[in-house]
């Protein structure tokens, strides 16, 4: 989920970045201008950051931003993060890594959704083979000590109509759950737009 | 003719209960629908209008000049917004303005442009190339939310349609043809259970649908609705066919 947000909200904290420093404005006031709000779960990162650092309780940014890396899960928080860093440490250019970090964002974001589509391309027909399928025999299944009873029930040996009936009840709640887990790709697999 | 229906579910209070549930989640379905088509329309305009900002902060005119002769001269509603609050807001300063603005478009885009434009004035950065690069931005963000409503619309569609319609139907059909219960077959307890089932399954197809589009939250407030529909259209098919 975090990873999620993560991706929702980077490449916009890249443009404004991005916007601030080409400005002139320095880093430490730009972190501290994303922390203030708007960027979701990184302006929290940020905003806590800043007050450790106002109040004096780490060694420095370049620490706060490596340990922050550690708690980032997307690839790209990961790698704005690193520059960030690198900028600290070896005064790199960093409007010009922001642009194209930027850059490449959209073009992985717009691969992502493509891909996501692509995925979601056989979840109706995995779900409705399932969901469909699976109900149809139970059905039957479930009618069988009603259709079969008596004298042709007897000389077929079927098992008590409650067994069939807890057979049936397990394959339902199975066919939910086949459905449930099929559908999940729509979840997990999300760009996050 | 609605009681007589009506009375026939008597013996399903799950669904009867549902179907109240169902009535009222309507009336709290349909503004988000009407509230993200109205969001939708302001998105797709952003980046023209960032991008005619664009040219005109080039050609010299300055950022409050240039908003004043889009509103005047572009149609759609991002800039009937506009034009309603550079009305409206004739005695405050150009950055409450651009607030104004964005919280009456009630859109994260647009509210996230303004920001930008506002910690850009006030750092003084060049607007011509960040207007630019915003309208590209947002051109391309919009194209891919778009081509992800257009691919992924008929699949959610078809997802609910056979799970909460075709598949309850298509059950019914094969219990009341195989035991009606007009020649004694007992399935009043099978019934129960395949119409709890319908329930479910639609409540997955929804979720799954909803959560293919982007939009979960909008679509929760239908969930009841499609529901109650698979139960009745499961229970009513049975009586229909076996009697």
């Amino acid at each position: 989920m975090r990873s999620l947000q993560e991706k929702r909200e980077l490449l916009y904290v890249i443009r404004t970045l991005d916007v601030l420093i080409s400005s002139g404005v320095g880093l430490e006031a730009a972190l501290h201008t994303i922390g203030k709000g708007g960027y979701g779960v990184i302006s929290s990162d940020f905003e806590s950051m800043m007050e450790r650092l106002t109040s004096g309780k780490t060694r420095g940014l370049g620490d706060e931003l490596k340990s922050l890396q550690k708690k980032a899960e997307s690839k790209g928080y990961q790698r704005l993060l690193n520059t960030l860093y690198t900028n600290v440490t070896q005064n790199t250019d960093l409007v010009d890594t922001l642009k194209k970090q930027g850059a490449r964002m959209e073009e992985e974001r717009t691969e992502e959704v493509e891909k996501y589509i692509e995925t979601l391309g056989g979840v109706p027909e995995s779900l409705l083979s399932i969901g469909m399928i699976g109900p149809i025999i139970l059905s039957i299944v479930g009618l069988v000590p009603q259709i079969m009873s008596g004298d042709l029930g007897a000389f077929m040996s079927l098992p008590e109509a409650s067994t069939m009936n807890l057979v049936v009840n397990i394959g339902l709640v199975g066919t939910l759950l086949a459905m449930f887990f099929i559908g999940l790709k729509a979840h997990t697999k999300d760009p996050g737009l | 003719m609605i009681i007589r229906i009506l009375e026939s579910f008597n013996d399903s209070p799950l669904m009867l209960y549902i179907l109240i549930v169902a009535i009222a989640c309507i009336g709290g379905g349909i503004p988000p629908m009407l509230e993200r088509r109205r969001r939708r329309e302001i998105e797709n305009q952003l980046p023209g209008f960032l991008e005619a900002l664009s040219d005109s902060v080039g050609a010299g005119r300055g950022l409050q000049e240039a908003m004043m002769e889009q509103a005047d001269s572009s149609p759609g509603l991002l800039t009937t917004i506009l034009k309603e609050t550079l009305r409206e807001s004739h005695s405050s300063s150009f950055e409450a303005m651009l607030a104004s603005f964005a919280a009456k478009t009630r859109s994260t885009q647009v509210q996230r442009v303004m920001v930008l434009i506002d910690t850009a004035l006030e750092q003084d950065a060049p607007l011509q190339p960040i207007l630019s690069d915003l309208s590209r931005d947002y051109e391309r963000l919009n194209d891919l939310m778009n081509l992800r409503e257009v691919e992924l619309q008929g699949r959610g569609i078809l997802i609910i349609l056979f799970v909460s319609i075709g598949l309850p139907v298509l059950i019914a059909f094969i219990v009341g043809l195989f035991a009606p219960a007009s020649k004694g077959y007992q399935i009043t307890e099978f019934n129960s259970t395949f119409a709890l089932f319908f329930a479910v399954a639609s409540v997955i197809g929804v979720g799954v649908t909803g959560r293919m589009l982007g939009r979960l939250k909008d679509m929760l407030w239908w969930l009841p609705l499609w529901m109650v529909l698979s139960m009745a259209l499961y229970l009513g098919a049975v009586k229909a066919v076996g009697g």
